[in-house]
């Protein structure tokens, strides 16, 4: 498919400057883009060029820090360019004007925090573009449940897709390529022989690092070797100095522990500050969606104390591997658990072992992209009474990336889990679900199965069973179970002795490289493309909303909301 | 024309107030250089050196100019100039008129700022220090909001809005007394600490209960009605930017302007006015809401969220929040000094807004 991922205002991606989402993005683009051609929509940023193609994504970037100002570039762009999928990321306010020039495009939206508060859309907006949006991935299931209590006629299209992170990149400090940098960082910050609590992000009331500061002086009663990593930026800017940051400082002067900061740290080493810290803290105060500190902190192999707020205590095992502060506006809270992690040291280190190990086996990067590959064959699936006869093809490349999908998450979660925790079994019923989801509400299905009879499970451990069902549904990604887990170079190394074997099995060896073998196959993807232009073309429905768009162009003047919500409501009932 | 960006400057003791850095003037002479004006003189009038703003006073051959160039954002400061020619040419509202470029544009960009051209009002005259002052800047106020309603702002700006956000800038300023509370305990040998100490908890306890009475208010009803319904407030309104002209007052310094409920530029003006009083005056307080309701009618529901607003511990708050910056230099017996007359003064205000709680009962 040819499908279109648009960034926010706020950051460009490549992330050179940072940001969730853009992390995001990053992360999941070398596993999405061996299955489809994708552009990625972001702003500009001088040290990058507004066009290019790496690794066979290719990136367009407009004007943009204001979303007014992006959105005018979203929308030139897509006048000229069609796309089979569009995913849109947190910006539920670009949807209607996308929908508006690509009246075709299915729309997947990816929501990262409370975008859809009453103050960031109104009602009305977010109404129309839930319609229009064939699903919504939340990043935690605290977000997918304020936009649930919201509106509450989406609930059926949301899902949550945890994040994930470089596992390679972020590594416990034991580990051979970590000792020595780890060694170096608490030597030139008279860290050595010290107990280092981290903390990582922006320095603002919400995210609280003034609570772990003002617990510090109790903890040094307790503890006579702590010290502090404050990771974050603005601490040593002159000017732009915020009153929170001005707080923090001066609440820091006092101290005896030894403090930190460190200001900005390129995304690109902030690895090795997580390598030489002992204890990772979350001081988070807000609502958060789900800091990925997180699954950074669990990939260095640290222990962690978050807080009860938002999405945060979704990715921690209680005394697995981490704790969790019930009332983090009190420091009270972080003195006790800290202490409760300091003073059992061999408790301590075991909780670094569980992170790295959930790390590796639920958080990285192949099993995001595997879901959201699963999420835009379903967008593309719902495409309602008016789908032609030929995107049957594109249902069983779905169909296809289900089962890949299904049956690699349920391997991928830890055998050795005790269930005694939510989180954990939310995702568990998560990943179980989606088998069964996949077969019950389709009516399609039966006919494809027979179409394509060799299909789902049996075909990860039969390889010529695969080909063959290769040679009948031709425009489906082909060896099914694998080729979202691929690194070309590695490629010939590993194939004979992956080919066969379960996923799952690699994954628990944690710290082995695991990578699949793929087949690089964008002609075919192509082709599934050029069939639905064709058909499209051939098919009434375009012929009617193109004369929709030309009489709406015709009455609406000018592109407000407004405007556009009632033009969409007047399509759909013609449609 | 390329020009560097501009970025604020640093006044210090060799700078006098009108410095303005070379390359800033390099440009303001290129930006004059788009208006078909023939500039006899141009002068300095102030400047915001931390901001990186500045207004210029031009004498042309068609009268007195002002050349402002505007610190914020571009797309914001599209907002405000927006706002401003609306007020001038759909409502006929007394602010400076925008002078057009050769081009019929109402700004120049340059050095990633906006610049703009208005009309120089003379003759200007602040209004007298008393009642009948107060009362001319409230009326002015109330035509103000009343004339901003209906305004929509251009596509290409950003749209300012505090409709929303008063909950949680109540929400701020109960945190920031935390600050005070734990810097006065951590630097508590300090002067100023203990008496600080003394006060916090007070006013802390006055904001909670604002907050609790604005949840329980009509203000998220009134919010639903949107920004344009609501219009304009200044936000750095008081007895400079509004003065008495020939024909009436007039309001200048546009630069700020945001969608919100007409409340917070009166509350602002009223506390302040207080404030240099060193008390509450009930007479005062009636009579300046009253000149505001002549020229923009408040409903009850209006006027019991400008009676929370003016629970709060504004003067407090203002007057303490820069302690975080330099606690050492801060708590010192300037300061003890200072809380004590903001405790002096807080206390003549209960009584007043006692007695005029019930004002408004039974109007629309």
């Amino acid at each position: 498919m040819k499908i279109l991922m648009i960034c926010t205002e706020k950051l460009p991606v490549p992330p050179v400057l940072g940001g969730a989402i853009q992390t995001y993005i990053s992360g999941n683009l070398p596993y999405l883009s061996k299955f489809h051609e994708i552009t990625v929509l972001g702003i500009s940023e001088p040290s990058l060029p507004n066009q290019e193609t790496i690794d066979g994504v290719h990136y367009v970037r407009v004007p943009g820090q204001i979303l007014e100002i992006y959105r005018e570039g979203v929308i030139k762009y897509l006048e000229s360019t069609s796309f089979d999928l569009i995913h849109i990321f947190n910006r539920p306010r670009l949807v209607l004007p996308v929908r508006k020039v690509a009246p075709e495009a299915k729309i997947t939206l990816s929501m990262h925090n409370d975008m859809f508060n009453p103050d960031k859309i109104s009602p009305e907006e977010a109404t129309a573009a839930l319609e229009e949006v064939s699903n919504i991935v939340t990043v935690s299931d605290y977000v997918g449940n304020v936009i649930r209590n919201l509106y509450p006629q989406a609930t059926a299209k949301i899902t949550t897709i945890y994040s994930g992170v470089d596992t390679e990149q972020f590594l416990p400090g034991y580990h051979p390529k970590m000792q020595k940098i780890r060694n170096e960082i608490r030597q030139e910050h008279g860290l050595e022989n010290k107990t280092v609590i981290m903390f990582a992000g922006r320095l603002s009331h919400n995210k609280g690092v003034d609570r772990l500061i003002r617990a510090l002086p109790e903890l040094s009663k307790k503890f006579k070797d702590l010290a502090v990593v404050v990771v974050g930026s603005s601490w040593f800017s002159e000017d732009n100095v915020t009153d929170y940051v001005a707080y923090v400082r001066a609440m820091t002067k006092k101290l005896t522990i030894p403090v930190v900061t460190t200001g900005f740290v390129s995304p690109s080493v902030i690895q090795n500050w997580f390598a030489a810290a002992d204890l990772f803290v979350c001081t988070s105060q807000w609502n958060e969606p789900l800091a990925r500190v997180h699954y950074e902190a669990m990939a260095a192999g640290l222990p962690i104390l978050t807080t009860a707020r938002g999405g945060n205590p979704e990715v921690i095992q209680l005394n697995e591997n981490g704790l969790v502060v019930e009332n983090p506006e009190n420091p009270i809270g972080f003195v006790e658990k800290i202490t409760e992690i300091l003073s059992d040291k061999s408790k301590m280190k075991n909780m670094g072992i569980k992170g790295r190990e959930l790390a590796v086996s639920l958080y990285k990067w192949d099993r995001v992209a595997s879901e959201i590959l699963g999420v835009w064959g379903d967008a593309i699936h719902t495409s309602s009474s008016s789908v032609p006869e030929t995107l049957t093809d594109i249902y069983v490349e779905q169909e296809i990336i289900k089962d890949l999908v299904s049956a690699d998450s349920i391997e991928a979660k830890p055998t050795d889990t005790k269930s005694n925790n939510k989180q954990k079994s939310t995702l568990e019923k998560k990943v179980e679900a989606k088998p069964t989801d996949t077969k019950s509400n389709n009516k399609q299905k039966s006919t494809l199965e027979k179409k394509v009879e060799a299909k789902p499970t049996d075909t990860k451990s039969n390889n010529k069973q695969k080909s063959t069902l290769e040679k009948k549904v031709e425009a489906k990604p082909t060896d099914t179970k694998s080729n979202y887990k691929q690194k070309s170079t590695l490629e010939k190394k590993v194939e004979a002795e992956v080919k066969q074997e379960p996923i799952i099995e690699l994954d628990n060896k944690p710290e082995k490289e695991i990578e699949n073998q793929g087949i690089k196959d964008k002609s075919k993807t192509h082709s599934v493309r050029d069939m639905i232009k064709e058909s499209l073309r051939e098919s009434v429905r375009k012929t009617i909303i193109e004369q929709m768009i030309i009489d709406s162009n015709e009455v609406s003047t000018e592109d407000s909301i407004s405007n556009l919500i009632r033009e969409l409501k007047r399509r759909r009932n013609i449609e | 024309m390329d020009h560097p960006i501009i970025e604020p400057w640093e006044a210090d003791d060799l700078t006098h107030e009108f410095y303005v850095p070379d390359y800033i003037e390099r440009i303001a002479q290129d930006v004059l250089e788009s208006y078909d004006l023939s500039v006899n003189s141009i002068q300095v009038i102030t400047t915001k050196p931390d901001k990186g703003g500045a207004i210029w006073k031009l004498e042309t051959t068609s009268g007195p100019k002002s050349l402002k160039l505007l610190h914020r954002r571009p797309t914001r400061s599209m907002f405000s100039l927006g706002a401003q020619e609306y007020l001038v040419k759909v409502q006929d509202a007394r602010v400076p008129a925008i002078v057009k470029t050769k081009d019929e544009k109402d700004y120049v960009e340059a050095g990633g700022k906006l610049w703009f051209v208005a009309e120089w009002i003379e003759p200007l005259e602040p209004v007298t220090k008393d009642l009948e002052g107060a009362k001319h800047l409230c009326y002015a106020l109330g035509e103000f909001h009343r004339l901003s309603k209906g305004y929509e702002p251009p596509q290409q700006s950003e749209v300012a809005s505090r409709l929303h956000k008063w909950p949680s800038s109540y929400e701020k300023m109960i945190i920031k007394m935390d600050w005070f509370r734990n810097i006065a305990n951590v630097y508590h040998e300090l002067p100023a600490s203990t008496h600080l100490l003394n006060v916090v908890d007070r006013f802390e306890e006055q904001a909670r209960n604002s907050l609790t009475r604005l949840n329980q208010s009509s203000y998220s009803e009134l919010i639903k009605k949107g920004n344009a319904f609501w219009g304009l407030v200044h936000q750095d309104y008081g007895w400079s930017n509004g003065q008495m002209g020939s024909n009436g007052m007039w309001i200048i310094d546009l630069d700020g302007v945001a969608f919100d409920l007409p409340l917070r530029d009166l509350r602002k003006l009223i506390s302040g006015t207080m404030a240099d009083l060193y008390r509450w005056d009930v007479n005062w307080v009636r009579e300046m809401i009253k000149s505001y309701h002549e020229s923009n009618p408040l409903t009850a529901e209006l006027y019991e969220i400008l009676m929370i607003d003016l629970s709060l511990p504004n003067e407090f708050y203002k007057n303490i929040k820069e302690v975080v910056y330099e606690p050492e230099l801060f708590l010192n017996d300037q300061t003890t000094q200072l809380i004590q007359t903001i405790v002096d003064t807080d206390q003549t205000k209960w009584p007043v807004l006692k007695e005029i709680e019930d004002d408004w009962r039974g109007r629309e």
